[in-house]
């Protein structure tokens, strides 16, 4: 699941779906049925390959790949909904599984398959929202979860979740700008989770997604649910999705 | 792979040839050892699971390879059989190969606590032994994991992998000693559910380290069903609840700077709320005037606090949420005014400037 949707997600990029036709015969319809064969029929979740992992990660990967190929009349969205529910906890955030903790990671996920199924009305959104903005420490950085350390890639899991929920000013995004800014490597370029630390490029997209979020001068626009180009994301979703995506924000 | 709290300082120290050729050695090595995994794609051989053992323990993040492993061992555990002896001799092998398995999960586990793929391989192995092994020998095994899970979360409290992980042991524990008609005699019962344990558990590790949110969400979640596993009537249920309320304020009183307490404050609170499923609920007979009156007693409590702690935001927010909750459920309980909630929004917006734009939603939303 997560190479194909990395596929998926790079052919989108690119614009490739058409070439993908050419030299596939079928090619899309092939990947969007090796997906929605992922799904458990039971739960509506998504395993990562044919061993059988679940995770609500796999189900956000499969959303995401589905939607950018307009595919995602192929699965049960509804069913899969329920399940995201079930991974509800008290404090509005979602855990890995059901009775699993939230975690902003998982959180992004949880939020970011309900915003593509255009079902954000079943997010407890002021509850969410005061959760993920207390991610936010004095430093400016933001953790992953109560009592944690900040770590850069947080900038994305919890922004992204607040973007959805259009409540990014719940946040002191100067502060996390700075934050952001202080983790670069600043001789050999990129982004590390703590200032100080070694960069790698795990952190260095989160980093650069998160200060296109904050609006940082001379970046493109990104998509808090796909976290690609939003000029990419539009091109692939087109009208119908993108108003989707709108209802249930506050 | 992503790196996580390695200091730049010691890569960028100025190395000298030696080492350099030493390092750029090391990645041959390993390009070298992907190559040759991947070119035996189709092998399902020993050598080739050696191979694989090689490569995970360079890098556990690479998940095709413990794909590629678990072919490997399938087809091991399951050649063509022609006689008894060989049956017999196979199972003994799968047991190894089993334990082969669990030794290098743990090994790879103590390296690399937070690695989905390795905690993922042992849950399947586990799997696999449940299929192919004799009941009793599955037990043995699945017992052992909740020793492992225990070693893990003393070395980190938090892991929320370990903690998956332990519940999944637990449902698969009790399943397996859910008695069916053929289960053997001879086998030493285990407990029917662990709900009562795993409980105490949480008490322990609060106990070690109060900021411990994993234990205290753990311990949230295993509340209704332990309720309901003692058959609790509904004055037992509110011992619960009051007993549960009680530790909590005195871990608040003991730091009431720590975001862990609070939440679970937070979640006690929740399942007072009318709209709260039944399933999640405590107490489950609250007329809105107990409710009431549990707001107010909390309120007072959290309000003797405040006289210590003027600059703690959380007290602020708390009581906050409090008269919000009050004011749903009677309006007149005398125990604050507006003035009051007024007052506590502004020592939020002092006292907690980062989240500034919350403040100001919330002051609009309670109009005040």
């Amino acid at each position: 699941m997560l190479y194909t949707v990395s596929g998926v997600q790079i052919l989108a990029t690119l614009d490739a779906f058409d070439e993908l036709e050419q030299r596939v015969k079928g090619g899309r319809t092939k990947i969007g049925q090796y997906i929605a064969a992922l799904q458990d029929p039971v739960t509506g979740t998504f395993a990562g390959d044919e061993w059988g992992e679940q995770d609500t990660r796999f189900l956000y990967g499969a959303f995401n790949a589905l939607s950018l190929m307009g595919l995602l009349h192929l699965v049960d969205v509804d069913k899969a909904v329920r399940y995201i529910q079930s991974c509800a906890n008290f404090d509005g955030g979602y855990g890995t599984s059901p009775r699993a903790e939230s975690h902003a990671g998982q959180i992004f996920t949880c939020v970011g398959a309900l915003t593509i199924a255009g079902r954000l009305d079943l997010v407890n959104q002021d509850k969410l929202g005061a959760w993920l903005s207390e991610r936010q420490l004095k430093n400016g950085g933001l953790n992953g979860r109560p009592e944690k350390k900040e770590d850069v890639c947080y900038s994305w899991w919890v922004m992204s979740s607040l973007a959805m929920l259009s409540k990014l000013h719940w946040i002191d995004g100067d502060k996390l700008s700075e934050f952001i800014l202080q983790c670069q490597d600043p001789e050999g370029g990129g982004f590390a989770d703590r200032p100080g630390d070694m960069v790698d490029v795990f952190h260095t997209v989160f980093a650069l997604a998160g200060l296109s979020l904050l609006n940082y001068p001379g970046l493109e626009e990104v998509d808090p649910v796909y976290c690609m180009p939003k000029s990419v994301t539009k091109r692939c979703l087109g009208r119908s999705v993108a108003g989707g995506r709108a209802q249930g924000g506050t | 792979m992503a790196s996580h709290g390695v200091s730049r300082a010691a890569g960028t120290i100025v190395r000298s040839e030696e080492s350099r050729k030493r390092e750029l050695q090391q990645i041959a090595a390993y390009q070298e050892l992907v190559d040759l995994v991947n070119t035996k794609e189709r092998q399902y051989t020993i050598e080739v699971l050696g191979l694989t053992t090689k490569l995970l323990n360079e890098n556990p993040e690479y998940y095709t390879v413990w794909n590629h492993r678990r072919r490997v061992l399938l087809a091991l555990s399951n050649p063509p059989m022609e006689d008894q002896d060989q049956t017999e001799r196979l199972t003994h092998n799968i047991e190894e190969l089993v334990n082969d398995e669990l030794h290098l999960t743990f090994g790879l586990l103590r390296k690399f606590p937070k690695c989905y793929w390795i905690w993922n391989h042992r849950s399947w192995v586990l799997q696999q032994a449940e299929k192919l092994l004799s009941a009793a020998t599955a037990k043995k095994i699945w017992s052992g994991e909740l020793l492992l899970v225990g070693k893990m979360l003393q070395a980190d409290s938090r892991n929320f992998h370990a903690w998956s992980y332990r519940r999944s042991v637990v449902l698969e524990l009790e399943r397996m000693s859910t008695p069916t008609s053929d289960s053997a005699a001879s086998d030493p019962p285990l407990p029917q559910s662990l709900v009562e344990s795993e409980f105490e558990y949480t008490t322990k590790m609060i106990k070690t380290n109060l900021s411990n949110f994993s234990a205290w969400h753990n311990r949230g979640k295993l509340i209704p069903p332990l309720l309901a596993e003692r058959q609790a009537d509904n004055a037992a249920r509110r011992r619960m609840l009051d007993d549960e309320l009680a530790l909590i304020c005195t871990a608040i009183n003991t730091d009431p700077f720590d975001q862990s307490i609070w939440y679970y404050h937070r979640f006690l609170l929740s399942t007072l709320i009318p709209s709260c499923p039944d399933q999640s609920k405590i107490a489950v007979d609250l007329s809105n005037s107990d409710r009431a009156q549990y707001y107010t007693h909390e309120m007072e409590y959290i309000g003797e606090i405040l006289e210590d702690e003027t600059d703690c935001k959380w007290i602020y927010e708390a009581l906050l949420y409090l008269a919000e909750c009050s004011l749903e459920v009677d309006a007149g309980t005398g125990a604050f005014t507006t003035q009051d909630m007024r007052s506590w929004l502004v020592q939020l917006r002092r006292l907690d400037p980062l989240r500034m734009g919350r403040w100001s939603d919330l002051g609009r939303a309670l109009n005040i």
